[in-house]
């Protein structure tokens, strides 16, 4: 079967708060924009039933409310969606290729949104018992399911905690593992006080998960007691896992710059090692992972989108793909000495007409072209003839110089 | 090649996931399910699901809430 070709301007895998937000970005900027998600559009922020620290929302909102507004509006954008899962990426070049099952999507920009999943345990038979067959990491998905039942919930940290108390409100008892001792959570300090106090909750310190056992569906989760190495069998019906995320960069590993856990490395414009291609999100390596900070990275990578296609159209027709032989002036527009050059540029290029071309570059918003033109520092100019740069000079300069430097 | 239709309008987790694995069970390689659900629960354990079996998964999403969840019985 021969694969379809579509072609966009930007391609963003990961449909979670990060990339709508770039979504919306670029949809407003009218580029032609694909964003693809391989399952629910929402992304994590949909597993949480409750967001109260995302700004506007005073009442709060549950995470699949506000993601559904987020889909919306990058959709009032004309950004396309497309639900499946991305199988490989060639992203080196100026033309990348997104593949997934059917299809290969071309683009000029690529950003990278695609978070993280749910972190496992590595306990033995875990792999028996995932989603429906009793082990879970969406409370928001199955707690209804768990009306009357006991679960158990592993982890301290801010999503263990605070699910695990909206558990409270359909199960009948909520055991939690903690692998600190006593009274030592993740969490944050109020999270940790309603749920020391919350009469369903009970907790098993310095414990990890050592087996889940079962009959067909799990009914027993064995924990190993950190201190003594004993075991503890504690009957249940069904666990969930809140033991943090892991990112998915398996598809980049090759290309682009990870750290050591496999996040990505970008700088504060969200650009990656590779020029084109952007990442944002939790998929990042970041400090704080939350929807309001993925909504910053996501706009300011959508923004270096557009920055980013309209400078590679720039460079390619009117600087490198110029008939005639070209200077360019890097200036600033804020920087008096770039300003006191603007007459001695403009007076070369009345002179030369219809022998050389002269584009001025201003700086202040985007060092992107000085970038490729391989300049650090303005004022400078750059001759570049049959597409190639031949030679540039950095400081201050006269006719003579301009001549000069342009062989006339 | 044969494709077959779920409906599991209506239906929350983890009834979709449950009945989609054993109809799936029942199919020959190289059929086709398309599973129809409206509970965006879902619509995060029954692709997820089917990947991880190594089944090639895509979704349309009907209208806003309702998808269709396309699964290849890939081996």
């Amino acid at each position: 079967m021969d694969k379809k070709v579509e072609q966009y301007d930007v391609v963003i895998i990961g449909g979670g708060a990060a990339g709508l937000t770039a979504g919306i970005y670029c949809g407003r900027a009218r580029l032609n924009t694909l964003l693809i998600e391989k399952s629910l559009v929402g992304g994590l922020a949909t597993y949480t039933n409750e967001i109260e620290n995302y700004p506007g929302f005073p009442e709060g909102s549950t995470g699949l409310g506000l993601m559904e507004l987020f889909h919306k509006q990058a959709k009032k954008f004309g950004v396309k969606f497309k639900l499946t899962d991305v199988k490989g990426v060639s992203l080196e070049g100026e033309k990348k290729i997104v593949e997934t099952f059917r299809t290969n999507y071309e683009a000029k920009v690529v950003i990278i949104a695609s978070g993280g999943k749910p972190r496992l345990t590595g306990a033995k038979n875990e792999d028996l018992y995932l989603y429906d067959k009793g082990i879970s990491f969406c409370a928001t998905c199955d707690a209804a399911a768990n009306t009357g039942k006991t679960v158990m919930v592993i982890g301290s940290g801010d999503a263990a905690i605070e699910e695990g108390m909206f558990l409270t409100k359909f199960a009948d008892k909520v055991i939690v593992s903690v692998m600190h001792d006593e009274g030592i959570m993740d969490c944050n300090e109020i999270a940790k006080g309603q749920a020391l106090a919350n009469p369903k909750m009970e907790f098993i310190w310095n414990s990890v998960v050592e087996e889940f056992a079962g009959d067909g569906h799990l009914n027993e989760v064995v924990l190993k007691n950190t201190k003594n190495d004993s075991l503890i069998r504690v009957p249940v019906d069904s666990c969930f896992l809140f033991i943090g995320y892991l990112p998915n960069t398996e598809l980049f590993r090759d290309v682009i710059e990870l750290n050591r856990p496999g996040y990505v490395i970008t700088n504060e414009k969200m650009e990656t090692n590779v020029p084109g291609v952007f990442a944002a999100g939790d998929v990042r390596d970041k400090f704080l992972k939350q929807v309001a900070t993925a909504v910053g990275d996501g706009a300011i990578a959508g923004y270096g989108a557009e920055k980013y296609i309209a400078e590679s159209e720039i460079f390619e027709s009117q600087i490198m793909g110029s008939e005639l032989p070209g200077i360019v002036f890097l200036w600033n527009a804020v920087m008096p000495e770039c300003r006191a050059l603007l007459p001695v540029i403009e007076a070369f290029e009345e002179k030369y007409k219809g022998k050389i071309k002269v584009t001025k570059v201003d700086i202040y918003k985007s060092k992107g072209l000085a970038d490729r033109l391989e300049m650090d520092e303005v004022p400078a100019l750059v001759y570049i003839k049959e597409g190639k740069i031949i030679k540039s000079r950095k400081g201050s300069f006269t006719e003579t110089d301009l001549e000069e430097l342009s062989a006339l | 090649m044969k494709e077959y239709t779920l409906d599991c309008l209506g239906e929350a987790c983890p009834v979709p996931l449950m009945k989609t694995e054993k109809k799936i069970n029942s199919m020959e390689v190289g059929d086709v399910l398309v599973v129809q659900i409206d509970h965006s629960c879902a619509m995060k354990n029954v692709p997820e699901w089917a990947r991880t079996q190594g089944y090639n998964v895509e979704i349309e999403e009907v209208e806003d809430g309702e998808w269709e969840v396309v699964i290849e019985k890939t081996k």
